[in-house]
This record gives structure tokens, C-alpha cells and sequence, in this order.
């Protein structure tokens, strides 16, 4: 084999490795300033965005790409362990995204931090599992995939291990994280035994040839189970609040806004080959008739089901909490179940309305955990009433932060607005039941609004306690620059909101990429 | 074509940015833009060709008509489509001298006057956007625009209990534009229209089923009717206008409750004639209830301002009236009837700001015989008080004249309800000039001056403004009548 044909599709995977190992080297040499591994992994992850930029060619960055010609939505074989498709190239891009955001307002952390190099290698390996998430087309090299990233997470969320609440959110993570992806390949091995293949393409295709119904049902119904751990559907969602609450909130950034995804991508992968295929040939009619399996319409009304209990929930709850950490995870849940929307109606338009929404889940969800880093590190305590007068001491962390929850809220000229336009256009667009979909998503993104103004009445309205005097603390370690935030912190939050807004505001280029790459996912039929 | 509307909206938005960076210069680039913005309405409606005299007195279609590629993704296209009618064109006219007096009114702003100003600026593009966006989500987009800047005006510099209301009217009002969204997506998408522009929802709409059309009328009915406010969803607007500074109160009252009626004219009666048919009998039993609980409601209020804020509620009820005639002389009387209430309420609630800092209350029991300590502002509470139980020659005399004339068109004797709460209307408001304004003096200060120059500045604007479209209807109505609006019922 050509070494180029066997290098250029791993490009960004081979980046990111090499960054890990010059991260360990630069330990060995006793290098371990948090700036310069910082910058490191800064320029690993902007590297490789730009090569997966470059295969998706957009614009002049197309030179940058490393992909051979032919090999980006080819047609499945069958029988491939990974495949290239625009949709994944996409959602590598957008994993990247989160990783670059995370290790660039890393830089602020403070700087003789220990154990910094573990921090900076786990992050980039994590990045690595969900890049190869992404290219997945077989059911096993996905789960594994899904482990690379996991277990890199569970050390991240424990990092500060003198904290018995960091420690305790990542035994937390670590045994529920087990549990999942037992459930997981157990029901792959199922599968396996029904159809004796775990290729994804052959799966979603083998569906309705019958053979062995109950085993064909336990199997997907283990992998709906053991996948929605990670992406924190209700009922299982109940490890998410605590891990995102006692992780450091740089890693609850990375958590909620990057890895939590590749569990919506791997949704796609394993459940829209089924429900697309049945949809295509209309067979089947009852699961135990006897006749070929119709596994479409129960996959897609536990999807329904489960997307819209997770957005009640999440909302419900987030309206009861009181410190900010929660309230975030909280939200977090229940944007999985505007996400899992686009899985439920397996359209092309709502697979775009999906990625759409979670790209902008990134920026907004991402961004808010990391101002609540930058915040917590001008001393700010966890609790959302601690927040009060901030936004008239700090305007433009304040107007960020207002910027993120809007977006989150769902408010005109955000991209969190965009995604949320299409993504409930799109449910409406599928007609029939498919419309509730919609009716309560919207109504859900009504009560998400009581309590995202709630923060915006603290941070705006409410006066500090004691006086403006006694709210500003003294810092506690070395003041960083951009006024005790940090310039790399600062750098990454203002990025996040003016691309909120940019995008809020022409998200053409954006969509009309994620359109046509959801276009061809869902023609191929994964 | 010169992009006009583009152009207008630019400045505007040009002028908020500026304002907002400006700090203590934001006041006169505020005054600098607004005056600009009006001058630009000026032209907008000297260049109208529906006037008498051109070719011809009917528009077929939308003046100034631009539209621009914005999302477009197979089966979702979007665009930047605005254009303006008759209808737009007077709301438009009345959301610049808004502005314009809302932004003298309040010169003297000392808490953060950058942010006030800036957010006051914001207020007047959103309403500009809905009135000139022909596009489903370019209207949306501006319609929820609005909310933000006013949730935080009425928020930050509010009165005592501002956090609740700010937070009731961002929810209400919240609530109702997701079921209106609701509506306008199931109207794209149900009507198969090949895109979100005005033109191709309204031709694809009409082959939708009744019952289909019933269905999305009241969804987008329950959306601009909050925003009206319609009865049982109207308790935000109290509210909201009690703890709102004097500045957004005109806003609120002058601009925000005619996107609601704007809306159902332009999106709801006539893109879906047979679902109105449906709902009319609803309709009916909504404005007359809206009347008579506005009316009713103000009677029994001591607080000059909760008393101007009711009365709001009263005359919004009168314009579903009108609308809900579906007939085109009804539609005269709404768009009448809007332009009317949004200067006089406007300039009553300038009058209960400036009662209240003046005298320190707005406690109409525990005031008597202003006239003789202050008399420039007594007059203001007087022409305003005039104005709003719809005096001849002043501004809500052509329009209630007509409403009732629609009315008895319509429904013949059932004008009696509307004719009979108008008295009501006229009792409070005389009853209340006789407590504040003659009488032996009670509860007046030591020291009180009369209104500063500014106050009086804005509110004579206001007067002018009353005098003048009173006194010259045509000029209004000319442009009402001269809309596209063939295909609505009755015409």
C-alpha cells in the first residue's frame, strides 16, 4: 500500500498523537509550564482542524487537504472498518473545534499547575477517540472508538485529585462509563449472533430479512441503553449532573460540549440505518408477526419518547438549581433531547437541524462552562446568587456570558437560534406526529427561558452583596492578564461569541454544508 | 432598484451600535439618528406611489420591495425580502416620531444613558423590521428582537417591583411567539409554499383545507393576540407598564401592542381567509370582553398610570373589534385606530411620568388642582385625556368614528356595546381631570416647577402630532386604502 493512500486519511488522528508524545517528552525534560503545553496542544488541534477543513473543502483552505480524491462518501462496502463520509468529516471538525477552544482557554490555568502534561495528553488522546468516532462504519471499531475517548474523560473529570468532590464525580463517571459500554456490546454481540456481522451498513441493511426478531430487538434495545449514557438521555442521565459539577469546569466544558456528541454521531451511525432502510422499503409490520422485522417505527417512538422526556426533564430540574455548575448540566441534558430530534425523524433536513444544533451547542455550551471557570478563578463562589452585580463589574465577561445564554435560550441573531429554527422546521416539515416533536421542543425552549433569565436578572440587575467593594475579591494566586481572566481564556470566549453571533446571523455557509453532507449520509443509508 | 428599506434599517442599526459604544455623546447620536430616520420616513412616503394624483391608486403589490438569498438548504428557503404598504408605511411613520419624542423625553437620562439609549434605539429597529419584513422568519427574528431590549428597559431602570415584571413579559409574551412560530412553520410547510417570502405562503396558503386554516389562524391568533393584549393573557401589560421607566412605557404602549395587531392583519387575516371566517364568532366574544375589562378595569384604578395602562387595553380591544369585522372599512378603522392610540397613549403615559416626578405621585385621590402650579403640563394631561376619549379634531375622533361606522356596517346594533364603553371611557378620563387638575390644590410640593424643557419639547411633538392627522385624516387614510389589500374578505 501507497504510504500517502495509508497517512493521508489520519492526517489529524497522527497530529493530535504526535502532539501527546511531544507533550510526554517536553514532561521528561522537566518543560511543564502550563503556557508553552498549552500552546502545543493549541497547534495540534488548529492543525488538524484545518487539514479536516481542507477535506471538506471550504474555500482556499482546501489546500491544507490530506484526504486522496474518491475516498469521501464512497460507496459502503460492507464490510470496512471505517469509512469517509462529509457528515463525519464535519463532525470531526466540530470536535476539533471544542478541543482547540478547550486547550486555548487552558492556557490560563495557573501556570507551575501540577500534573499539567497528564491534563494536556489526555485531552488530545480523548480528541483522538472522537476523531475516529467519526469515521466509524463498523459497530465494534465505534464502541472502541467510544472507550479511547471514555477512559481518557474519566481521568480528566478526577485531575484534581486532592478535591474529594473531583474525585468522587469521576468514580462516578468511571463505573456508570463501564456499565454502558457493557450494555453496549452486549448488545452487539447480539447482534452479531442475529446476523453475524457488525458492520454498520450491513446491519442497517439487514434488518427487515428476519431470522431472529428477540435477538435483533435486546440488541438494539442494549445499545439504545448503553449509547444513551453517554449522550445523558433520562433515565440515564443521572451521572451527568454530578461529573459536570465536580469536574473542573474547563473539563465540564469539554465533557458537555465536545465528547458527549460523538454519543449523538454514534446515535446516528448504529439507529438511522434501521429506521432510513425500513423507511426506504417500507416492509415489516410488527416486530413479532412472524414476517420481516420492523424495527422502524419502535426504534423511532422510543427515540420520540426518550427525546422528549429528556428535554422536560432537564429543563424541570434545571429550574430547581441553585448553583450554576448544575444549572449548566442540567440545560445540557435536555439540549440532548432537542438533539435526539433529528435522529427520531431521520431526514435528511433533520439530521441537519441535529448537527446544526449541536455545532452550536459547542460555542454556546462549551463557552458558558468556561466562563464559569474564568469566573470561578476571580473567586466567584458556585452558587448562581454569588454571580450578583458581575455584569456590572466585568461589561464584556458579562455581555459573553449573556451572549451564551441567550443562545442557549433560544433568542433571534444566535446561532443557538438557527439551529433551533431548523431543527423544528424540520419536524414540522415530516408532518404527522412528527410535529409534537416540534410543539415540544418549542415549549420546552419556553421553560428554558425562566431559568436563563433568572441568571441574566442575577448577573445584571441584582446588586452585589456588601457593596462593590467587598465583590471584588483578591485574587490568590499571580493576577493573569485581560484583568485576572487570563489572555487565553479571554481569547477563546470572545471567539465563541463572535462566532455565536456571525453565525446567528448568516449561518448559510455553515448549514449548506451540514445540508448536503446529511443529504448524502442519509441517501447512502450509512 | 435603490434598496431603500435596507437602507433605513442600516441606519438605524448603525446608530444603535454607535449609541451603545458612545457613552456620554449617546444621547445626541441617538437625537442625530432618530431625526435621520425620520427624515428617511419622510422620503419613504413622499416616494409611495399609492398617493392620489399617481398613476395609480391601488398598489398592485409591495413598495420598495428588496429581496436577498439568506438560508437556503432544498427545503428551506429564506430570504431578506422586506417591502412596505400603506399599512407598514403609517406604523412605520408613527415608530419614528416614537422614537424621535421618546429619546427627547428622556435627555435628562443619568443612569447609564449609553445603555438606555442604545436599548430605546434597539426597540424602535425591531419594530421597524416586523412592520417592513415580508419574509416568515426575518419576521419572527424581528418580532423577538424586540423583547430583549425592552425586557432589559423595563428591568434595569424600572420601578420597584421591575425584576417580576420584566420577567412576566419576557415569558407571556415569549410563550405566545413560540405558538405563533409553531403556526407560521406548519403554515410553510402544510401550504407546500416554495419559500418563507410573503408572496408564496400567501398564494400556496389559499389551498389549504378549512379546517386546516382554522386551526392555524388561532395558533397565530394566540400569538399576537398577547401581544395585543387580548383578555384572559393581558395581566402582563399592567405590569409591565407600572414598573416600566416613562420611556419604556411609550415604547410598550406606543409600538410593542401594535406589532400584535400589525401581525394578525398581515399574517393571519389575510393569508388565511377561511380560518378568519372560522373564528370570527371567537373573535367577536374576545374584543367585546377586552372592551368592556379595559374599560371597567380603569374605572376603578387611584394610579394615574395603571388607569392610562387599562385604557390601553380597552382601545386595543376596540382595534380586534375592527379587525375582526373583516371588512375593508374595519381594516381602515384598525390601522387608524393603532396609529391614534400609539400616539396619545404614548403621550398619556409621558404625562403620568412627568405627574409622578413632579408631584411624587401618581396617586390620582391624593392630587387636586395642579393647573395653577404647573399649567403647561396640566394642558398635556388635558389634550391627552381629550385625545384618548376621542374628541373631534383630535387623532382618535377619525378613527373610532370609523371603527363604530364598521361596526354598525358589520353587526348593526351590536355598535351599541362598543358606543356604550366609549362613554365609560370618556367618564373616567373626565372624572380624573376633575380630581387632578381643577379643585382647591392638594398634595402639591413646595417649590414644584413645571415640566423642563425637554419634557415639554417631547410632548408637544406628541400634541402636534394629534392635531395635525386630526384635523387631516386623509393623509392616513389615503395611504390605508391605497394597500394591496384585495383578497381580503369583503372587498
Amino acid at each position: 500500500m501507497d504510504a500517502s493512500t495509508f497517512v493521508g486519511p489520519f492526517v489529524p488522528e497522527l497530529l493530535l498523537l504526535g502532539a501527546v508524545l511531544l507533550v510526554f517528552l517536553l514532561d521528561v525534560l522537566e518543560i511543564r509550564r502550563n503556557e508553552w503545553l498549552s500552546t502545543v496542544a493549541v497547534a495540534a488541534t488548529s492543525l488538524a482542524l484545518l487539514s479536516v477543513l481542507g477535506d471538506l473543502g471550504v474555500g482556499f483552505l482546501s489546500v491544507f487537504a490530506t484526504l486522496p480524491p474518491g475516498l469521501i462518501d464512497a460507496t459502503p462496502s460492507g464490510t470496512s472498518l471505517y469509512g469517509f463520509t462529509s457528515l463525519g468529516l464535519i463532525f470531526q471538525a466540530i470536535f476539533l473545534l471544542s478541543a482547540l477552544l478547550v486547550s486555548l482557554a487552558s492556557a490560563s490555568r495557573p501556570s507551575n499547575e501540577k500534573g499539567a502534561p497528564i491534563f494536556y495528553a489526555l485531552l488530545l488522546l480523548a480528541t483522538i477517540g472522537m476523531l475516529l468516532v467519526a469515521i466509524a462504519s463498523d459497530l465494534i471499531f465505534l464502541l472502541l472508538a467510544i472507550e479511547v475517548t471514555s477512559i481518557a474523560t474519566y481521568l480528566l473529570v478526577g485531575y484534581h485529585r486532592h478535591e474529594s468532590r473531583s474525585l468522587e464525580a469521576a468514580m462516578k463517571f468511571f463505573i456508570i462509563g463501564a456499565l454502558s459500554t457493557v450494555l453496549s456490546f452486549y448488545g452487539a454481540s447480539l447482534l452479531f449472533g442475529a446476523y453475524g456481522t457488525t458492520n454498520l451498513y450491513a446491519l442497517g441493511h439487514a434488518t427487515s430479512s428476519g431470522g431472529f426478531p428477540v435477538l435483533v430487538l435486546l440488541g438494539y434495545g442494549f445499545l439504545v441503553a448503553g449509547l444513551a449514557f453517554k449522550v445523558t438521555l433520562v433515565p440515564f442521565h443521572a451521572w451527568a449532573v454530578d461529573v459536570y459539577d465536580g469536574a473542573p469546569s474547563d473539563v465540564s466544558a469539554f465533557l458537555a460540549g465536545g465528547t458527549k456528541k460523538i454519543g449523538l454521531f454514534a446515535f446516528f451511525l448504529v439507529f438511522l440505518g434501521p429506521i432510513l432502510f425500513i423507511k426506504a422499503t417500507g416492509a415489516g409490520s410488527s416486530p413479532f408477526s412472524g414476517g420481516p422485522l420492523d424495527l422502524g417505527p419502535v426504534l423511532t417512538l422510543t427515540l420520540a419518547v426518550l427525546a422528549v422526556v429528556t428535554m422536560t426533564v432537564g429543563n424541570l430540574l434545571a429550574l430547581l438549581q441553585k448553583e450554576m455548575k448544575r444549572m449548566l448540566a442540567y440545560s445540557s441534558i435536555s439540549q440532548a433531547g432537542y438533539m435526539l430530534i433529528g435522529v427520531t425523524l431521520g431526514t435528511a433536513p433533520g439530521i441537519t437541524g441535529a448537527t446544526m444544533q449541536i455545532f452550536a451547542h459547542v460555542l454556546m455550551k462549551g463557552g458558558a462552562f468556561l466562563v464559569v471557570a474564568g469566573v470561578a478563578a476571580l473567586g466567584v463562589g458556585p452558587l448562581i446568587d454569588d454571580w450578583k452585580g458581575l455584569g456590572t463589574r466585568r461589561p464584556l465577561l458579562g455581555a459573553a456570558f449573556a451572549l451564551m445564554l441567550l443562545s442557549l435560550a433560544g433568542v433571534p441573531l444566535t446561532v443557538g437560534f438557527v439551529s433551533k429554527f431548523v431543527l423544528f422546521s424540520s419536524a414540522v416539515q415530516a408532518q404527522g406526529y412528527f410535529v409534537w416533536l416540534a410543539v415540544a421542543g418549542l415549549l420546552n425552549s419556553a421553560l428554558s427561558v425562566f431559568y436563563y433569565a433568572r441568571v441574566l436578572k442575577v448577573i445584571f440587575f441584582d446588586e452585589a452583596p456588601g457593596g462593590a467593594a467587598a465583590a471584588v475579591p483578591a485574587p490568590s494566586v499571580e493576577p493573569l492578564g485581560a484583568g485576572g481572566l487570563g489572555y487565553g481564556r479571554a481569547v477563546a470566549i470572545g471567539t465563541i461569541a463572535v462566532l455565536i453571533v456571525a453565525f446567528g446571523v448568516y449561518p448559510q455557509p455553515v448549514l449548506g454544508a451540514i445540508q448536503s453532507a446529511a443529504q448524502h449520509f442519509v441517501s447512502v443509508g450509512v | 432598484m435603490f434598496p431603500v428599506l435596507s437602507l433605513v434599517l442600516l441606519t438605524l442599526l448603525a446608530g444603535t451600535v454607535v449609541t451603545f459604544a458612545a457613552g456620554r455623546y449617546a444621547r445626541w447620536v441617538a437625537l442625530f439618528t432618530s431625526f435621520a430616520f425620520l427624515a428617511e420616513v419622510a422620503f419613504l412616503l413622499a416616494s409611495y406611489p399609492g398617493w392620489p394624483g399617481y398613476a395609480s391608486g391601488t398598489v398592485p403589490g409591495f413598495a420598495d420591495q428588496e429581496s436577498y438569498v439568506w438560508i437556503h438548504l432544498g427545503w428551506l428557503q429564506v430570504n431578506y425580502t422586506v417591502g412596505v404598504d400603506g399599512i407598514s408605511l403609517v406604523l412605520i411613520l408613527l415608530t419614528a416620531i416614537l422614537q424621535v419624542a421618546t429619546v427627547v423625553y428622556s435627555w435628562n437620562e443619568a443612569r447609564r444613558p449609553a445603555a438606555w439609549f442604545g436599548l430605546v434605539m434597539l426597540t424602535c429597529l425591531g419594530c421597524l423590521g416586523v412592520f417592513v419584513a415580508l419574509d416568515i422568519l426575518l419576521f419572527f427574528l424581528f418580532w423577538e428582537a424586540v423583547l430583549v431590549p425592552m425586557f432589559f428597559l423595563i428591568g434595569y431602570w424600572g420601578g420597584p417591583r421591575r425584576r417580576y415584571a420584566s420577567l412576566k413579559f419576557f415569558v407571556y409574551t415569549h410563550v405566545a411567539s413560540i405558538v405563533m412560530l409553531v403556526g407560521l412553520l406548519a403554515l410553510v410547510f402544510y401550504s407546500g409554499a416554495s419559500s418563507f417570502d410573503y408572496g408564496s405562503v400567501y398564494v400556496s396558503a389559499r389551498s389549504l383545507v378549512t379546517v386546516t386554516q382554522t386551526f392555524l389562524f388561532l395558533a397565530l391568533f394566540f400569538g399576537f393576540g398577547v401581544k395585543f393584549p387580548i383578555v384572559p393573557f393581558h395581566t402582563w401589560l399592567p405590569d409591565a407598564h407600572v414598573e416600566a421607566p416613562t420611556g419604556g412605557s411609550v415604547l410598550l404602549a406606543g409600538l410593542l401592542l401594535k406589532l400584535g395587531g400589525y401581525g394578525l392583519i398581515r399574517w393571519a387575516v389575510l393569508i388565511l381567509p377561511q380560518g378568519f371566517h372560522e373564528a370570527q364568532p371567537l373573535l367577536f366574544v374576545i374584543a367585546f370582553a377586552t372592551i368592556a375589562w379595559g374599560s371597567v378595569v380603569s374605572l376603578a384604578q387611584r394610579d394615574l398610570k395603571r388607569m392610562v395602562a387599562f385604557s390601553s387595553i380597552n382601545h386595543m380591544g376596540i382595534v380586534l373589534l375592527a379587525i375582526a369585522l373583516g371588512s375593508s372599512l374595519g381594516l381602515l378603522a384598525a390601522v387608524l385606530l393603532m396609529f391614534a392610540h400609539g400616539i396619545v397613549s404614548a403621550l398619556l403615559f409621558m404625562v403620568s411620568g412627568s405627574v409622578h416626578h413632579t408631584y411624587g405621585t401618581r396617586d390620582i385621590p391624593s392630587l387636586g388642582g395642579i393647573t395653577p402650579s404647573t399649567p403647561v403640563l396640566a394642558t398635556m394631561v388635558m389634550v391627552g385625556s381629550l385625545a384618548s376619549l376621542g374628541l373631534p379634531w383630535l387623532i382618535s375622533f377619525p378613527a373610532e368614528f370609523t371603527a363604530l361606522l364598521a361596526t354598525w356596517d358589520g353587526l348593526t346594533y351590536w355598535v351599541l356595546i362598543p358606543l356604550g364603553i366609549l362613554v365609560v371611557t370618556a367618564g373616567f378620563y373626565i372624572w380624573m381631570m376633575q380630581r387632578m387638575l381643577f379643585g382647591p390644590p392638594k398634595g402639591i410640593p413646595e417649590g414644584v416647577h413645571d415640566l423642563p424643557w425637554n419634557e415639554s419639547a417631547a410632548m408637544g411633538l406628541l400634541v402636534a402630532a394629534t392635531i395635525l392627522f386630526g384635523v387631516l385624516p386623509f393623509f392616513l387614510v389615503n395611504l390605508i386604502t391605497s394597500s394591496p389589500i384585495h383578497g381580503f374578505p369583503g372587498t
